[in-house]
């Protein structure tokens, strides 16, 4: 109990270790000359001009794309696993296969995806970027879909077919809503991984087409703009959304 | 026909579930074992396969590669080690000290968690640059005559890589920690052991099980880490992602490059299971004489 002052203001220390950086970022996003120069007056020019930049929209298109697709497919093959096993498959040795994704640096997975789509002559673009998000999205989400899937009480499943409804029935009516809170927030945090993706982007989308990522790279190889400054607040602003839906009581279930 | 719809319909399950492990393999399992074959391939110059060789694996034997690796491994231990010094202590204060705060502090741990990295890339990029804010700042205020070099720096690169994994150590800690029951704590000070005994022989063995999950989710993706070091570090050190994917991506250069990612993986896989033995030892180290 010596030690009371020190630890909160450590934790206050790395708060702001995480916060300061965003919050300068956020400040001069509204800073109406241009970065060297101190705070002058507030503006939205810098957000007006974002508007305008095509390649940006693009990009930032082809990013929710992909990531609802891969979101989409991760996790209807996931249910559709999850139908197997509720129906007397026995998956559950096969579920290790799936942590697989965590193991495996990125890095090394792109590696392998690209020779392995040189080799099958799959193009480079869209298809391929979205083949290699569901795969960080089963990784993701089945072990989740899972771990809860075995916490449900089998009593409620066993009711169901005692009193008459069909495997089928007791599948949509009793498992996959009792799921549902689970699946959303699979969901949720497929969508942000792959959103947020960088290396297997980079790797995987060819030339032609540029993720949000991407784009952002490459515009902070140009240095500091007000412009990217706009661009991270709005990001940022739906990011927190995206986190306060994840967090609201219904969906909240344990990640970790 | 009876017998035969019978059959068909026991099989639909099976049907409707095994994509997902098909998927899994055919785009996970066997681009890996391509990675692993391919190390083994011998290319003519025009890129013609011409047999299979260890020749790759010999040249990968090298000083230059050698050092890669272990600067990718200096990069990974010392990212880990600053993570876990400052996440144990952090984890702690959210699961006992932490009252009303507690879900406000979380939801704010999240947030960086969730938000796209590169984002924060750039605000520190913002913060540090030549012309940035901190220089500006500290100009403005007299405290330097001449802007200070911190971006392309080391130092910048490990303070980003802290500040981006800082989250992925605290939450499994965190998570563990929550399950404690802190009776135990109470117990072990008011039995007269001192505070850093309990931290050593009550906190640190019963949150073992999440700093070993925050280790995973830092130590595996620092170790292929190539995107902060070569934006804040400034392409003065090579990393094994930087490299592989320079082999890669260049001309005929794959098997090389193949071989290159297997030995960077196995050094990375026994230097994961070290640092568990370690860590094992630790626990053992701090409860001995406890049974």
């Amino acid at each position: 109990m010596l030690r009371r002052l020190p630890l909160p203001l450590f934790v206050l220390m790395i708060y702001l270790f995480l916060y300061a950086p965003i919050i300068i970022l956020v400040l001069f996003s509204f800073n109406s000359k241009s970065f060297p120069a101190p705070w002058h007056s507030f503006t939205l020019h810098w957000y007006r001009e974002l508007f305008q930049c095509t390649e940006l929209w693009q990009s930032l298109r082809n990013s929710l794309l992909v990531a609802s697709t891969a979101t989409c497919t991760s996790l209807f093959l996931g249910v559709c696993l999850i139908f197997f096993q509720s129906s007397g498959g026995r998956v559950k040795k096969f579920i290790p296969l799936f942590y697989g994704s965590l193991v495996i640096p990125e890095t090394i997975l792109a590696v392998g995806l690209i020779s392995y789509f040189a080799i099958l002559h799959i193009p480079l673009g869209l298809v391929t970027l979205m083949i290699s998000h569901t795969v960080i999205g089963l990784g993701f989400s089945i072990p989740v879909l899972f771990v809860r899937y075995f916490q449900l009480d089998p009593r409620l499943k066993e009711a169901s077919l005692v009193l008459g409804a069909s495997p089928m029935q007791t599948f949509f009516r009793i498992t996959l809503p009792l799921l549902r809170p689970t699946i959303i927030a699979c969901g949720l945090l497929t969508f942000v991984i792959s959103f947020d993706d960088f290396v297997l982007s980079y790797f995987c989308s060819g030339t032609a087409v540029q993720t949000l990522s991407i784009y952002l790279v490459n515009s902070l190889r140009f240095g500091i703009s007000p412009v990217v400054n706009a661009l991270s607040v709005l990001l940022l602003v739906l990011t927190t959304i995206l986190a306060l839906i994840f967090f609201s009581p219904k969906i909240r279930t344990r990640i970790f | 026909m009876n017998f035969f719809t019978k059959h068909v319909s026991r099989e639909i399950p099976f049907a409707i579930g095994i994509p997902a492990l098909v998927w899994q393999a055919v785009f996970f399992y066997i681009p890996l074992l391509l990675i692993i074959f391919s190390s083994l391939w011998s290319l003519s110059t025009e890129g013609i396969f011409q047999g299979l060789t260890l020749k790759n694996f010999i040249n990968t034997w090298d000083y230059i590669y050698l050092k890669i690796v272990c600067n990718s491994l200096y990069l990974a231990v010392s990212t880990t080690i600053l993570c876990l010094g400052l996440a144990f202590p952090l984890a702690y204060f959210i699961a006992f000290r932490a009252k009303k705060q507690k879900n406000l502090l979380l939801f704010f741990l999240m947030i960086p968690f969730w938000t796209n990295f590169l984002l924060h890339i750039y605000a520190w990029f913002f913060v540090l640059e030549k012309q940035g804010f901190l220089n500006t700042l500290l100009i403005s205020l007299g405290m330097i005559d001449s802007p200070l070099h911190i971006l392309n720096t080391p130092f910048a690169t490990m303070l980003m890589m802290v500040y981006y994994f800082l989250p992925f150590m605290v939450l499994p800690i965190y998570s563990s920690m929550e399950n404690i029951d802190r009776n135990l704590l109470e117990a072990s000070l008011d039995l007269g052991a001192g505070w850093l005994q309990t931290v050593g022989k009550v906190l640190f063995p019963l949150s073992l099980s999440g700093i070993r999950s925050g280790i995973l989710l830092v130590y595996i993706p620092a170790f292929g880490e190539f995107v902060i070091p070569e934006l804040m570090g400034g392409d003065k050190q090579y990393f094994v992602g930087s490299v592989i994917s320079q082999f890669v991506l260049g001309n005929h250069t794959a098997p090389l490059g193949a071989a290159f990612t297997v030995m960077s993986t196995s050094v990375l896989v026994l230097s994961l299971l070290a640092i568990f033995v370690v860590l094992r030892k630790l626990g053992e180290f701090f409860t001995r004489g406890i049974a």
